[in-house]
């Protein structure tokens, strides 16, 4: 009976309790929507991470960390692989060479890390192989010992990658559907070369209106970019013996992935051309990795191969990536904390309009406590109001947001505007949002606890009436 | 038998500036049965006084008892309780609660006592004919007439048979033909049903009804009289 006249009492003044619920299930779906997004994006970074960049677990000589030197490495690699290959819970195991050196092109030049790799055994590891940009080459499917992979963004700090517009790419855009003003303006300037993206953006620039640039611009340079297929560079490092030295490699394949500084600086070659340009003994290797068939097993894993190699230091990708490790790990009180502001926010905002209701209600309340019903029922009737209010609300949010982030998690919000800030910190722009189970129910929760908590004040204020004073009130 | 017994009642409200003597020494005796009304003008203490009998104010001196319970002796939500099974409250407005039905404004408190589905119904669907009223027990207060929302009050006072009715001017906002067929009921319910009303009023029309007539002035009743009918 309580509950019936609650709920019959919040449609008393619809407008009121309809922006109330609508206030409510707005932001809950912000919040909730607000933390899919930042979730989603952490849980692709740290994918990120252990499938292209780190794998799980990974072995170095004890001094490799700290000093980079090419002296410090593995030896008896070959028996440690086979070793760690056959136990329980490994996928797979590869070894790699490391140095620091320089690439080179005739005009440009930049610091990388040149990883000495065996392809086949990588591509059982990681998926670097799969995120090869179309057109760019083929990984390492050719047996020449000089092919080089190499990220898109070195290739472009190169001047690898060049810029166009040939009628070919202007009918592609044509047939894409770009405005024909678009189309017409870039006709401008076929056959015009450019040797970097700057130098192209600063055309396009002086051509297209800002909303057009920022409409298609991307579009445009996507398609004008060309590279010339096995471009030549060089790379240059010192060998074992403090020796400058160094080979002509060719560009086997662009990949492109969300983190910019690992594509400009990760250039992967093949171990045997790289072991005999810096005379590196046969059976060493700088760095194992072990991907495991379960990525939570990293840490006991780590444990068991510190015993078994006590001379060799072991890391687990956390230990490796501790920014990451942690950023995956402070998420869930990140989420919480910013979900519980929401809702004090909201808290208030029922707070607000239950106080109006038992301030409009004064002399019905006086009347209800002269005919009999007890102070217990008139602040479970107030209470169950509140809580109908923001639950109400709270439901219709939580659907809301379900329904929302179950579509955008398949097809992925893009954030294009923002692309390069987010690459820089080596977040996707590309982003599938994802919430898990848990959350639901913590957020659910706390919405119920929020309605309640929020009902007790207007509640204890009908309370605290005196049933003659409120009858006397006009 | 005694259903009533004020002894020596008092009521000050201390406001800011000055103490009001609402009710000021009153002694009465009420029989189960009677038609009693409380005259006197706006102001003369009627309301105090009512609240008073009915626990929704208490007496700054003096003592009430209601069928032989001294009022002042139980805790505040005792007296609510008291109140829900020995009082019948009718005002002179917002009696009735909006958001219900008139069958669902009577069972309300039926509801709060948790009486059986079936009791409850037989008792409302009774109640509302007896107001005359028995047709329009799914209306909505706001499309009754007042004098129709005054009796759906009347019915529910009567919901869970209290010793006695309080009505604080249950006529002010009353047509007089409706004020005429609101006190046929009351009067009918008196007579067949042996329930006391206690009414207060200020209106000449109602008091003619009324089987005792009791008159306040600054609070003081200056007369007591009973006739006969
Ligand atoms: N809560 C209150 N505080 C102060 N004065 C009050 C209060 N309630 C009633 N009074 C005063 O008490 C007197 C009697 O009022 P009331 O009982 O309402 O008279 P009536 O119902 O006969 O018009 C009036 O002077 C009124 O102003
Ligand atoms: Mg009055």
């Amino acid at each position: 009976m309580i509950t019936k006249t609650a709920w019959k009492n919040i449609w008393r003044n619809k407008t009121r309790s309809l922006v109330v619920i609508a206030s409510v299930t707005i932001g809950i779906f912000a919040g909730v929507f607000a933390v899919g997004v930042m979730n989603g994006a952490i849980d692709q970074r740290v994918d990120e991470v252990l499938e292209n960049e780190v794998s799980h677990v990974q072995i170095t000589h004890k001094d490799f960390r700290s000093n980079n030197d090419l002296g410090s490495y593995i030896t008896g690699v070959n028996s440690i692989v086979e070793n760690i290959s056959s136990m329980e819970g490994v996928n797979a195991v590869t070894s790699r060479l490391h140095l620091v050196g320089m690439a080179n092109t005739a005009r440009k030049s930049a610091g990388v890390k040149i990883i000495g790799i065996k392809p086949m055994q990588e591509k059982k590891l990681l998926s670097l192989h799969q995120e090869l940009m179309d057109g760019t080459g083929d990984y390492f499917e050719e047996e020449r010992g000089e092919l080089a992979y190499i990220g898109y963004d070195l290739a472009k700090n190169l001047n690898i990658i060049r810029y166009r517009i040939t009628g070919d790419v202007i009918s592609k855009l044509d047939s894409a559907g770009l405005p024909g003003e678009v189309i017409s303006a870039i006709t401008g300037f076929k056959g015009s070369r450019f040797d970097n993206e700057k130098s192209f953006k600063k055309e396009m620039r002086s051509l297209l209106t800002s909303e057009q640039e920022s409409g298609f611009g991307r579009l445009i340079l996507e398609e004008a970019q060309t590279f010339r297929k096995r471009a030549k560079f060089t790379l240059t490092f010192v060998d074992r013996n403090n020796n400058q030295t160094g080979g002509v490699f060719r560009v086997g394949g662009i990949y492109d992935i969300p983190n910019s500084m690992f594509e400009s600086t990760m250039v992967f070659v093949r171990d045997s051309r790289l072991r005999s340009i810096t005379e590196m003994p046969d059976n060493t290797a700088h760095n194992i990795l072990i991907s495991l068939d379960d990525v939570d097993d990293a840490g006991t894993m780590t444990e068991k191969l510190r015993k078994e190699y006590p001379d060799l230091e072991v890391m687990n990708w956390k230990e490796i990536q501790p920014d990451m490790a942690m950023m995956s790990e402070m998420a869930g009180a990140m989420y919480g904390f910013f979900m519980a502001l929401i809702l004090a926010a909201l808290a208030f905002g029922i707070v607000n309009t239950m106080l109006m209701v038992v301030l409009e209600r004064i002399k019905e309340l006086g009347m209800l406590t002269a005919i009999g019903m007890n102070k217990k029922k008139v602040f479970r009737m107030i209470m169950t109001e509140s809580v109908f209010l923001s639950l109400v609300g709270g439901i219709a949010g939580m659907i809301v947001s379900w329904i929302i982030i179950r579509i955008t998690s398949s097809t992925g919000i893009r954030f294009s505007s923002m692309q390069e800030g987010f690459e820089a910190m080596g977040f996707s722009s590309h982003i599938y949002p994802s919430i898990g189970a848990d959350f639901f129910l913590v957020v659910t929760v706390l919405i119920i606890i929020t309605g309640i908590l929020s009902s007790v004040y207007p509640a204890l204020k009908a309370l605290k009436l005196d049933p003659a004073d409120a009858l006397r009130t006009e | 038998m005694k259903v009533l017994e004020l002894n020596n009642v008092h009521k000050v409200y201390n406001t800011t500036h000055v103490e009001v003597h609402a009710v000021n020494g009153v002694d009465l005796d009420f029989e189960e049965g009677e038609f009693a009304a409380i005259v006197g003008p706006s102001g003369s203490g009627k309301t105090t006084l009512l609240n008073m009998i009915g626990g929704l104010d208490t007496p700054s001196e003096g003592k009430i008892e209601v069928n032989s319970t001294d009022l002042s002796t139980l805790k505040s939500s005792a007296v609510i309780d008291f109140r829900m099974r020995n009082i019948g409250f009718v005002f002179q407005s917002y009696n009735l609660i909006p958001v219900l039905t008139a069958k669902e404004n009577v069972e309300f408190i039926m509801n709060l006592q948790k009486w059986p589905k079936k009791k409850r119904d037989e008792r409302t669907m009774e109640l509302l004919k007896a107001v005359g009223l028995g047709e329009r027990a799914h209306s909505k207060p706001s499309q009754l007439s007042g004098g129709q929302q005054q009796r759906v009050a009347v019915a529910r006072a009567l919901a869970s048979k209290p010793k006695f009715v309080l009505a604080d001017e249950p006529t002010a906002n009353l047509d007089s033909k409706s004020t005429e067929t609101l006190l046929d009921i009351m009067e009918k319910l008196n007579r067949d049903e042996n329930i006391t009303f206690i009414f207060s009023t200020h209106d000449a029309r109602v008091v003619k009804k009324a089987r005792r007539v009791i008159t306040l002035e600054d609070g003081k009743v200056v007369s007591d009289e009973t006739r006969d009918k």
